[in-house]
């Protein structure tokens, strides 16, 4: 039996060591930052609207969760988000196998997908807009366009480049489509399916914040702008910093695990996820 | 193995249901001794600091914005249930009767 079908040791003292003096590292960087921008201020000698401080910075973020627009500006895009993100997943992976299994549809679909693909979602969004208005309708779609292109190829490669011994095996075996399709072809694209979703999860976050800004009048996105227009900088340099916070959170807590998970699942070792 | 997301997401529930819970309790006291009006009542919604654009629109979608006055707002038309919306929120301080115009 390989390496790749055995459990992950549990985590030991020496690698809890080593990622403790990796996390204080990091936060030494960000502090090291923090101070040299706060050192800088004086020396800029410009106005808080043109170069906030990071204490401009806090008291911003202090009087955003005072006043409750933080809390549900984050609300909104993080709905707006994962509606987005679910409903392009769950499109990219259904037309992905689509079009992976049946040659009629990919011939008919192949050339519409590249044309569209190459118009990315900022084009869309005026167009969205005149269809259904400002709001969530416009934001949750083009989320929704964002995601479905890199889940839909990654699902197609995955599904083409399913073991053919396998589809075989389970033919020969007597299976229905459906099962050829659950124990083998979907199994197989998998790895591709999360590759995709991981993809489309960055592109999504990025698309928000465009969205937001156009088409929106709540939402992180929406604060950056409007803290911009209102010449209240460090409000957008508070929308710009949960921005960054909510990624890595979500890469951390959502994406990551499951991305492993489908690493050592089907197939693939620990180590080159553990190298990182 | 997805025990991280399992756990982040339980976590994230947690706390909107706490959130949840802890606005419907401050918002019930908020509206203690106050008869809600039906079907519709005029009310002064006091703030801990003036309104930005962002209160007044939250509380337009609740009823008719009148008036602003220093921390004040003042609203007519409002719906009981819009009423206890206006009352979860935490930025309200106090929701009080107002005669109207």
């Amino acid at each position: 039996m390989s390496d790749a079908l055995t459990l992950p040791a549990p985590a030991t003292r020496p690698a809890m060591r080593r990622g403790m003096a990796r996390f204080l590292k990091g936060a030494a960087g960000v502090l090291f930052l923090l101070v040299a921008w706060q050192l800088s201020v004086p020396l800029v000698g410009m106005s808080s609207y043109f170069y906030p401080a990071p204490t401009d910075v806090v008291a911003a973020f202090a009087d955003l969760m005072r006043k409750g627009i933080l809390p549900v500006y984050f609300a909104d895009s993080m709905l707006r988000y994962s509606s987005g993100l679910a409903a392009g997943a769950l499109l990219g992976v259904a037309v992905g196998v689509l079009v992976g299994l049946n040659r009629t549809a990919s011939l008919a679909l192949s050339p519409l997908f590249k044309f569209l693909f190459a118009i990315v979602e900022v084009a869309w969004i005026p167009i969205f807009v005149i269809w259904f208005g400002y709001g969530v309708k416009t934001i949750v779609l083009a989320l929704v366009y964002v995601v479905f292109f890199p889940v839909l190829y990654n699902t197609l490669l995955g599904v083409r480049t399913a073991p053919q011994i396998l589809v075989n095996a389970l033919r020969s075996l007597g299976a229905s489509r459906l099962q050829v399709l659950r124990y083998a072809i979907l199994p197989a694209a998998l790895p591709g399916i999360i590759t995709g979703l991981r993809i489309g999860a960055g592109f999504a976050f990025r698309g928000l914040v465009f969205a937001e800004m156009v088409a929106a009048k709540s939402g992180i996105g929406y604060l950056i702008f409007e803290g911009a227009q209102n010449q209240q900088t460090a409000r957008t340099i508070v929308g710009m910093i949960v921005l960054g916070l909510t990624w890595l959170a979500i890469d951390l807590f959502y994406l990551r695990p499951v991305e492993r998970a489908t690493i050592q699942r089907w197939g693939l070792t620990v180590d080159a996820e553990q190298r990182r | 193995m997805l025990r991280i997301p399992a756990i982040a997401t339980a976590l994230i529930a947690a706390i909107v249901l706490a959130w949840w819970a802890a606005a419907t309790v401050a918002g019930e006291r908020k509206l203690a001794g106050i008869a809600a009006a039906e079907p519709r009542g005029n009310y002064r919604i006091t703030l801990d600091f003036a309104p930005e654009r962002f209160h007044q629109v939250r509380l337009q979608e609740a009823g008719r914005l009148v008036e602003v006055r220093g921390d004040d707002v003042f609203m007519m038309d409002v719906p009981p249930p819009a009423l206890r919306a206006i009352a979860r929120e935490y930025w309200v301080r106090a929701v009080t009767p107002w005669e109207g115009r």
